[in-house]
């Protein structure tokens, strides 16, 4: 009796550990999808709006979810009043603690945090050129990490499960 | 004004230096940063200098002498580190920030293939002009610009600095509330500098009215006519007419039935008249009133008043 409870135990937690895994490939995929869209966004408002950076930063704590809104809040908060800092420091501090805890590649976090460091163009074509870079950059990833996402969620939890069953015979 | 405000106008690394100056911030007119030069400011109408522990000194002698470096750095605050989006207003040399103080600009103009200037760069001379919004500046013109109960078109005269924009500033929020000479009217403002309201993410930062309607940055000429057909005002403002095309879109309003309230540049009635876009408008009455300012003569500054005859209704 407690051999199979055991026996599920280490099935269940295996298929958990693997769920969980893929669950975090989605995620991956969702925020860069996010990530994308609002580059788009910046380079849409810099290219016909004509919007400085700060003004960009509360339209897009305006239009994203939670986790960005609250961060490009504070952005815009810290930028457009009397505070006097530079817009790239804030820009990489924030981004970053927003960034840090998300499933993303060290190299697609630092896409984003390290943009605002060269961001000073002094016309606005050269500007969203410049996010537009950083835009298709995320873009390439999302589609790649999006095609695979399913395959690779389906490999994750029969992995998972295969070495839950490979431990619970190995223990019992 | 707030000397937080003035603060404001610095980066974080450099507001030690200014932070005296900014003490000042009701009497302050102007700062001048010029690359290896003295920092200049202007306090009552008094060149003062500031040293590099930020205290106010007379001689040029003791001032800081920034860098080229503090200048970029300067630069980039002020714009918000998007230097693209300020770029048509760097072309003209002068940039608006939030509370609507002017910063004249000038370094290397870059030219495009047909000569018109395309850009700015290498801008080594900041001309920081403090906005002060004087409620009650043009108390002592309001009796002279009503006749029954209606404004009379009025112009607005005097040399750089002499106090037009505050007086027209001013002269737009009475017209616009009302006052014990007429009752309060639509008044549509076309701000292209951004001086007059000092718009903020659209919102006027100043006190213009409580029916007044403001286009920012929008060039006069465009401006007008787009405010005539959109917001049907009894009165149209604009700041600094400098061009034939600019007193023709005003002329057209004019004959639209709008009042108009304009400011221009000028020492005196005879040297606007000398200019070749004024003289048809002044003989054709499209103004009923010329005031002429001189910030020398005290708070309200008016030098005098003529009609639209060029006969005095007051002088001083």
């Amino acid at each position: 009796m407690y051999k199979a409870v055991g026996f599920f135990c280490i099935l269940a937690g295996c298929a958990g550990w693997g769920s969980s895994l893929a669950g975090r490939e989605k995620e991956r995929v969702r925020h860069l999808r996010t990530l994308f869209y609002m580059l788009g966004q910046m380079k849409s408002e810099i290219a016909y709006g004509k919007h400085t950076l700060p003004e960009i930063c509360l339209l897009l704590a305006e239009l994203n979810d939670t986790c960005y809104s609250e961060c490009f809040c504070r952005i815009y908060k810290r930028t457009a009043g009397e505070d006097g800092i530079e817009f790239p420091k804030v820009w990489e501090e924030e981004l970053g603690s927003c960034l840090e805890p998300l499933p993303l590649r060290e190299d697609e976090r630092r896409t984003v945090t390290e943009l605002a460091k060269n961001l000073s163009f002094r016309e606005e074509r050269g500007q969203a050129g410049r996010i537009g870079q950083a835009e298709a950059f995320l873009e390439g990833r999302y589609r790649k990490a999006e095609e695979t996402c399913a395959n690779r969620s389906k490999m994750i939890r029969s992995v998972s499960i295969l070495t839950g069953l490979l431990l619970a015979i190995l223990l019992l | 004004m707030r000397e937080e405000a003035v603060l404001s106008l610095f980066p974080e690394e450099s507001r030690g230096r200014w932070r005296e100056a900014a003490k000042q911030a009701e009497q302050l007119q102007e700062i001048r940063i010029r690359s290896g030069m003295p920092l200049t400011v202007l306090i009552d109408s008094r060149e003062f200098f500031v040293n590099t522990q930020g205290k106010i000194v007379d001689r040029p002698e003791e001032a800081a002498k920034p860098e080229p470096e503090e200048l970029e750095n300067m630069l980039r605050h002020l714009c918000r580190y998007s230097i693209y989006a300020f770029a048509d207003e760097i072309r003209q040399g002068f940039l608006t920030v939030q509370g609507g103080h002017r910063i004249g600009l000038a370094g290397q103009v870059i030219l495009d293939g047909e000569g018109r200037i395309k850009n700015m760069k290498y801008i080594r001379y900041l001309n920081i002009r403090i906005a002060h919004q004087v409620r009650g500046a043009a108390d002592a013109l309001m009796p002279y610009l009503f006749e029954e109960g209606r404004v009379m078109s009025t112009l607005l005269v005097s040399p750089p600095g002499g106090g037009k924009t505050t007086m027209l500033r001013d002269l737009i929020r009475q017209v616009s509330e009302g006052t014990r000479y007429g009752p309060g009217v639509n008044v549509s403002v076309v701000d292209e500098r951004s001086e007059i309201a000092g718009s903020y993410l659209g919102v006027a930062q100043n006190d213009v009215g409580i029916r007044t309607d403001v286009l920012d940055s929008c060039p006069k000429v465009e401006g007008m006519m787009l405010l005539i057909r959109s917001m049907a005002p009894k009165v149209l403002a604009v700041d600094e007419l400098g061009s034939l095309a600019d007193v023709q879109a005003l002329q057209m309003a004019g004959g639209c039935g709008c009042k108009l309230l304009a400011t221009i540049h000028g020492g005196s009635l005879e040297e606007i008249r000398q200019k070749d876009y004024m003289r048809y408008v002044m003989e054709q009455g499209l103004f009923e009133r010329y005031v002429m300012l001189d910030r020398r003569l005290g708070a309200s500054g008016i030098a005098g008043i003529y009609d639209k005859e060029g006969k005095p209704c007051i002088k001083r």
